[in-house]
């Protein structure tokens, strides 16, 4: 179970604003990459730690979040460097959709969640069973429910360490 | 099954898949580059391995970073080289062998009919020309397969677009991109979606236009883009790769989540208005409408069938006062068979300026970026603001032919109706 206040995204959130060109060839490392995530979103995130300052610890968004076709992880660590723990929304990008995954972030898909949410809100999410809470708003929703092998990986605290631990036990991949 | 659920199977042992299953699957090839290489080699080791799975088939490419601009970009390239060699990679495309990785993995051979290649850099999905599953993926998928060979997939549901009608003179595989951008959007409809291109006016598209067609589908929001390997296919593959492969297609009945006809009869050449690649507007619309910087290249758009158009429309012109154009070849095999044909004459006459092999300023690092103000017309692959350099910079995107037809008279031109 986990709770905080959400920033509701406006449509066309981009990987691209969420990390700006100057960083794309910076170290994937979620401090560093923290203190500039968000900044080409909104202006009152564009200033060290502009979004991490918020406390925000979930993302609320419509469609196609983080789209525009980039592949980087800096987007998912900035996120988990600034305290993100959820994103919810009708549709991820499938690059950064695979990113969470291997990074064990909870990015879940909800229909129209971002109607039913406004920034500052605060949520509870049950990763066990999927339900979305706006404790704010009292209302709750049911998300779509996370495969099993994302769910291992999730548990394991992302792809690495999944891998890791298998070829140390010499189990096979798949 | 489609094409892609038949390379999906076969490349994780099953004999069916089904859309919505996940499955581990062989990789055929991985292929990183160098501002990311690093730290995909630094993540493979630190799963406890130090050779990876097979020197041959991790390919290392430099093409973001060089030639290096700045000191920070030189010592990367170094940390780079020196990582690449320390693991015993056996191909190296380092600056003088150098182009766009995904350029590179087509041209030289590393992606192979009927089975998976990935890549850290979102247009691998540019190897679905030669019939295969390409595939961008993160620096974690990358370490993965470079220690085991495989990585994870959700099966796709597939969706067919059926291209019927005959290709318009200067109507290119860039329009059809661009038109099928505006028409299904970035929003939803082919989120995580296998699209399969078919009908006889993708049989008559060259290698150069499949390249295109396929390195768009990411902008699509799509896992990949494949046309099924036919004739033109085997006869580029001939001199590129000694591997075997076979002739795959999707079966009459397989299952498709939609299936488009588009008629490409009355295509015309289409633009994507600066912010948005899915805001496209056809030329009409915006002739007549003034810009400053001319860019052709990139991995979408810098191919010899593609500055061979531009030598064509461009041959004794000039370039508008008022405009800088710049090229910049896919490859250095592209760059050396453009010179052969006399086409870089044609365009250096012109008064282009043609660079290096490199992503260039498509990836706003380097060679020609935008300023504030600046308004671009580039055949690369995207608009958003920031992408090109300047946030404050109008980037519009089209084909080869418009970027040279409108660069001679300055303004958005029709190459259907310039006088060449």
């Amino acid at each position: 179970m986990v709770k905080g206040t959400c920033w509701v995204a406006d449509d066309y959130v981009m990987a691209y604003d969420i990390i700006v060109s100057e960083h794309w060839t910076s170290p994937i490392d979620p401090i560093e990459n923290s203190k500039i995530v968000m900044s080409g979103v909104k202006e009152e995130f564009n200033r060290e730690n502009g979004f991490k300052d918020k406390g925000y610890t979930f993302i609320v968004a419509n469609h196609n979040f983080a789209g525009g076709g980039k592949s980087i992880e800096h987007v998912i660590t900035g996120l988990m460097g600034a305290g993100i723990k959820g994103v919810f929304a009708t549709s991820f990008a499938r690059l950064q959709f695979r990113n969470a995954i291997n990074y064990g972030l909870p990015f879940i898909t909800c229909d129209d969640i971002h109607l039913a949410c406004e920034t500052g809100d605060e949520l509870e999410f049950d990763e066990a069973s999927g339900i979305i809470k706006n404790i704010t708003k009292g209302t709750e929703m049911q998300s779509v429910p996370v495969a099993p092998f994302v769910a291992e990986v999730s548990e394991s605290g992302g792809l690495m360490n999944y891998v890791r631990d298998k070829i140390a036990k010499g189990e096979p991949i798949g | 099954m489609t094409i892609t659920e038949k390379i999906m199977a076969r490349s994780s042992g099953k004999d069916k898949v089904i859309p919505g299953e996940l499955v581990w699957t062989d990789i055929h090839s991985v292929m990183t580059m160098d501002f990311l290489g690093k730290q995909c080699f630094e993540k493979f080791r630190s799963l406890g391995k130090t050779e990876v799975f097979d020197k041959d088939k991790v390919i290392c490419v430099s093409d973001h970073l060089v030639p290096p601009p700045n000191q920070k970009f030189a010592n990367m390239l170094n940390e780079w080289r020196e990582v690449v060699k320390q693991h015993d990679i056996t191909n190296f495309y380092d600056l003088g062998r150098q182009g766009i990785a995904h350029q590179i993995m087509v041209e030289q051979g590393h992606v192979l009919p009927g089975t998976i290649s990935i890549g850290t850099d979102s247009h691998a999905n540019t190897y679905g020309a030669v019939g295969a599953m390409g595939n961008a993926i993160g620096v974690t998928d990358a370490a993965v397969a470079m220690a085991t060979g495989k990585a994870w997939f959700r099966i796709p549901k597939s969706v067919k677009f059926n291209v019927t009608g005959k290709w318009q003179p200067w109507v290119m595989a860039k329009d059809l991109s661009l038109h099928i951008m505006g028409m299904m959007h970035w929003n939803g409809h082919l989120l995580y979606k296998a699209l399969e291109f078919t009908g006889p006016a993708i049989s008559s598209l060259s290698m150069a236009g499949r390249m295109t067609l396929c390195n768009m589908t990411v902008d699509l929001g799509a896992k990949n883009g494949i046309v099924a390997p036919d004739v033109v296919t085997e006869r580029y593959l001939r001199n590129r790769t000694q591997d075997k492969w076979e002739f795959l297609n999707s079966d009459d009945d397989a299952e498709y989540d939609q299936v488009y006809d588009i008629d490409i009869s009355d295509l015309a050449p289409t633009i994507a208005m600066p912010g948005k690649l899915d805001d496209t507007v056809t030329i009409d619309k915006l002739i007549g409408t003034k810009f400053n910087k001319a860019f052709v290249g990139t991995c979408t758009n810098g191919r010899l069938e593609d500055i061979a158009v531009m030598a064509e429309i461009m041959k004794d012109k000039q370039v508008h006062r008022d405009v800088n154009m710049i090229l910049v070849p896919a490859s250095q095999t592209v760059y050396l068979e453009a010179l052969q044909a006399g086409h870089l004459e044609t365009l250096i006459k012109a008064g282009v300026a043609i660079d290096t092999p490199s992503c260039a300023s498509c990836a706003g690092l380097h060679t020609g970026v935008a300023g504030s103000g600046d308004i671009v017309l580039s055949a690369g692959n995207r608009n958003m603001a920031g992408r090109m350099g300047s946030r404050e910079a109008k980037v519009y995107l089209t084909s080869p032919s418009v970027v040279a037809a409108s660069s001679i008279r300055g303004e958005v031109t029709d190459p259907r109706t310039f006088d060449i």
